[in-house]
């Protein structure tokens, strides 16, 4: 195998990574398209870059690591709108003049082809226009719709901090709350953790004899953290947090800066 | 999940069944999420990118092309993380192409199966010279022009370790797949 033969070898793997920039993978599949062996090294490989990926997915015993429980209901309700029956405008036709105007036949065929000719130009440039536009609506209608859940959430999260039947279980720096099952964290006055230290919630459920991880936090500039703990708080006997590494921890690492039971 | 069930519930995601794309959700959340979190370090953002991933296959599910659902998605995911990360910084990562159709060879159909844990123990097991520049590429998001430049290692040695790490590693889940 010649060395420029080696050379593409490892190209086409850079390329099955997906660490090439856009000019050089470009010239990465030009070369496979001629040539058996890259195309052959490039399965290979795409399966094993596969795999990288999958690495990356959180085990479902490990709680802090898992996305938080109300996202797959906020895509739910996403998924469900789109399919809701569209009211569909039936469009009215303006009336036609449908008075015959008799022009000489050479004037109506030029007339004709310029009127073509324009419009291919501008329907190319509508096209690309509107497919901008149809991306960007896409775009934004995707982010609306996921700051519209946002929002919803917070003003769940609101609504349960002050309603007058929340408990609340002050701790230094804060308080937790549930109201109607749900469980939050609210902290006004927490420290800073240097870099690389998160703070981490745990769990105890009723009859365990052992706490269970739950979500990893920092709080803002101001010391601000409101957090909702994904469980039920009429299972649950206690809540603490504790600092951790950042990522979670599977146990407690250091003592509990605050351990509140639920009662 | 296995592959052919991802592919039957995908077809069904075409005539708009929510119970094949909750399906789909519950199978491969979190694989999404993780990519998504260990791309970005960021939960809301993770969070952000797996919403798009799924509304994504939800609203054009012929993107996906048939053979192994989890590799398409997570290129998805990636590409997703990507867009973002390019949104924080101007780089200019490599992409994979999301609508290139999967081959329906058995390999990647084998590896569809494959656990994540199994994984993180073949790539655990390979030189860490090999290893972080395969890790640094997918989950960094940064070309190899990058990790060369960031490990002064010379461009050559960084593309010879990166084939080098991902054939080591095709083996590895090769043997793992037929013990």
């Amino acid at each position: 195998m010649s060395d420029r033969i080696h050379e593409f070898l490892d190209d086409v793997a850079v390329y099955a990574l997906g660490a090439m920039p856009a000019a050089e993978a470009q010239r990465v599949r030009d070369h496979m398209a001629t040539c058996a062996e890259c195309r052959e090294e490039y399965a290979l490989l795409k399966a094993a870059v596969a795999a990288v990926g999958q690495s990356a997915e959180t085990p479902a015993a490990d709680a802090p690591s898992c996305p938080s429980t109300l996202l797959k209901p906020r895509i739910m309700r996403a998924i469900r709108e789109t399919i809701k029956p569209a009211v569909q405008a039936v469009p009215t036709s303006p009336a036609r003049d449908n008075r015959s105007i008799l022009r000489p036949a050479y004037l109506v065929a030029a007339a004709c082809l310029a009127i073509a000719v324009v419009s291919s130009i501008t329907d190319i440039v509508l096209t690309g226009q509107l497919k901008q536009a149809q991306t960007e609506i896409a775009r934004l209608s995707t982010r609306s719709t996921t700051l519209a859940a946002n929002l919803a959430d917070t003003r769940t999260t609101l609504a349960d901090l002050v309603d007058a039947d929340s408990k609340h279980y002050p701790i230094n720096g804060g308080e937790v709350v549930t109201h109607v099952g749900r469980v939050y964290v609210a902290m006004h006055e927490l420290p800073q953790l240097p870099h690389g230290k998160v703070y981490q919630a745990w769990t105890l459920a009723k009859g365990a004899k052992k706490v269970a991880p739950s979500v990893t936090f920092v709080p803002n500039a101001r010391g601000v953290a409101v957090i909702a703990i994904p469980i039920d708080a009429r299972s649950t006997a206690a809540v603490a947090l504790s600092v951790e590494p950042e990522g979670g921890s599977k146990q407690p690492t250091t003592k509990p800066i605050a351990l509140v039971p639920l009662t | 999940m296995e592959v052919t069930d991802a592919n039957v519930l995908v077809a069904r995601v075409k005539e708009r069944d929510t119970g094949a794309f909750e399906a789909l959700y519950d199978a491969h959340h979190r694989l999404v999420y993780g990519v998504a979190f260990r791309m970005l370090a960021d939960r809301p953002a993770a969070e952000d990118v797996t919403q798009t991933v799924f509304l994504k296959l939800w609203n054009s599910p012929e993107l996906f092309r048939g053979g192994n659902f989890a590799a398409w998605i997570v290129r998805v995911t990636r590409n997703r993380a990507l867009d973002l990360i390019r949104s924080r910084a101007t780089r200019n990562e490599g992409e994979l192409p999301e609508s290139l159709p999967e081959q329906e060879a058995i390999e990647d159909v084998a590896f569809a199966r494959i656990d994540a844990e199994r994984v993180r123990s073949a790539l655990a097991m390979l030189p860490v010279e090999q290893r972080e520049p395969i890790e640094l590429g997918f989950f960094g998001g940064i070309t190899h022009e990058e990790i060369a430049r960031r490990s002064g290692t010379p461009l050559g040695t960084i593309k010879t370790r990166i084939r080098s790490g991902l054939r080591k590693l095709r083996d590895a889940l090769d043997q793992a797949v037929t013990a």
